[in-house]
């Protein structure tokens, strides 16, 4: 099995050690190479009136997270792992942007980092330009789920959200890479309000029918894996009825595709993965239209 | 002929102290700045001696480390592991990626946890360059 990098970004704010020791299982599935990011946001040693560029201020930032990646890297090397570590100064966008060009990761691991609107109409949502910007899947994950519980192994039970589109194969595909460390998936269509309002009662049940069938043959694709599926459908708002979803069936992450709208199309009418990584209860784990070859 | 030794390190400030010490001690630096440039530079330079950081880019020490102990022609260069990683970390990952089906290597010539002194430094690098 080839070797798989990991990028964990961390401002050591929602992501520390045991969020990433939570992670481990995902050596089952290949990932032997952690890479560690840590971005020193500019405004905090930029040029000050009367003071310059605040080197000392830099120094110090630095060394507190060298310290800790040292701590956190000895643990990982001691169990056989590979680790990396970027400690640097700028805008965390284009630092995670170009650390996974030059480390070429296969997943990113970051924390919620939320935008105000104003900046997501020129900038657009930071994990969507992550998606956008590199091809590359990104995990926004949180460590403790809505039950209060600790999120051990968050591959364990992902709820998949699928509608339908160009993606469905691909996000398929891509989660039976990570089949020795999945136990069982929750499949979720979610259908709008407007879908079902057909004429008849016939109508409403023959779009069930059809929804639930597909529903089941993705969850075929599972079990012939070795891997229990359960299907379940939805009626509502996507995002809502997602969360809804993966509260009722107690799942450890949602994993969603995530579409290539323009930034402002995504800002008037939304986004559903944007929605899922910044607002979701759940660890994201968001798969791009188009994944890096 | 100035010997060369090749120094493997991220950070731009024990770069500069490590070429410092080594130019006034006569050598002639060569400088990589992860694991991975710095096991090309040892194949086509074939220094008299790396001194080896564990923690950077894209390659780290350990793995760097196993390669150059695996290839017969550098196998023979000694090594000086300087990093901030506990020399115990240091052989604990190499028994733990022994354990995972590779060969055993020999432990490293000398290892010091930084920071060191220059004095340190450089009587450690003369026990094996003579």
């Amino acid at each position: 099995m080839n070797t798989k990098k990991l990028l964990f970004v961390t401002q050591f704010e929602e992501l520390w050690f045991d969020a990433l020791q939570s992670l481990m299982d995902l050596r089952k599935a290949g990932f032997n190479h952690v890479v560690f990011l840590h971005v020193i946001e500019r405004d905090k040693v930029a040029m000050r009136r009367g003071k310059g560029y605040l080197k000392d201020e830099e120094v110090k930032l630095r060394e507190i997270a060298n310290v800790r990646f040292i701590d956190w890297a000895e643990s990982l090397f001691e169990q056989g792992m590979e680790v990396g570590a970027y400690i640097v100064v700028g805008n965390v966008l284009p630092k995670i942007v170009s650390t996974v060009e030059e480390e070429k990761v296969d997943l990113v691991v970051t924390g919620r980092h939320k935008r105000g609107k104003i900046q997501e109409l020129y900038a657009g949502s930071e994990t969507v330009e992550i998606l956008r910007r590199t091809s590359t899947p990104v995990l926004v994950y949180k460590y403790m789920l809505p039950s209060g519980k600790i999120n051990e192994k968050p591959f364990e039970q992902p709820l998949i959200a699928l509608d339908w589109s160009d993606s469905t194969d691909r996000i398929v595909s891509y989660m039976l890479n990570f089949k020795e460390i999945i136990r069982k998936v929750v499949v979720v269509h979610v259908a709008s309000d407007k879908e079902l309002k057909g004429p008849s009662a016939m109508e409403i049940q023959a779009i069930r029918k059809a929804n639930r069938q597909k529903l089941e043959e993705v969850c075929e694709r599972f079990q012939k894996e070795g891997i229990d599926a359960e299907p379940h459908l939805y009626i509502g708002s996507t995002c809502e009825q997602l969360e809804k979803a993966a509260q009722e069936r107690e799942v450890t992450m949602i994993v969603a595709g995530a579409t290539g709208q323009s930034k402002l199309k995504e800002f008037f009418l939304g986004n559903v993965a944007r929605n899922l990584a910044e607002n979701s209860a759940f660890p994201t784990l968001l798969i791009p239209v188009q994944m890096k070859a | 002929m100035s010997k060369k030794i090749l120094t493997v390190d991220d950070d731009p400030d024990i770069i500069v102290f490590v070429k410092t010490v080594l130019e006034e001690n006569g050598y002639e630096p060569l400088i990589a700045r992860n694991g991975e440039s710095g096991l090309i530079m040892a194949r086509a330079e074939k220094p008299s001696l790396i001194l080896l950081d564990v923690l950077m880019p894209k390659q780290s020490g350990i793995r760097m480390y196993r390669e150059l102990k695996s290839d017969p022609e550098l196998k023979d260069i000694p090594v000086i592991i300087l990093s901030g990683i506990a020399k115990r970390t240091f052989l604990r990952s190499q028994e733990a990626l022994t354990e995972f089906g590779d060969e055993p290597v020999p432990d490293p010539s000398a290892y010091i946890e930084k920071p060191v002194d220059p004095g340190e430094l450089a009587e450690t690098i003369a026990r094996f360059v003579k």
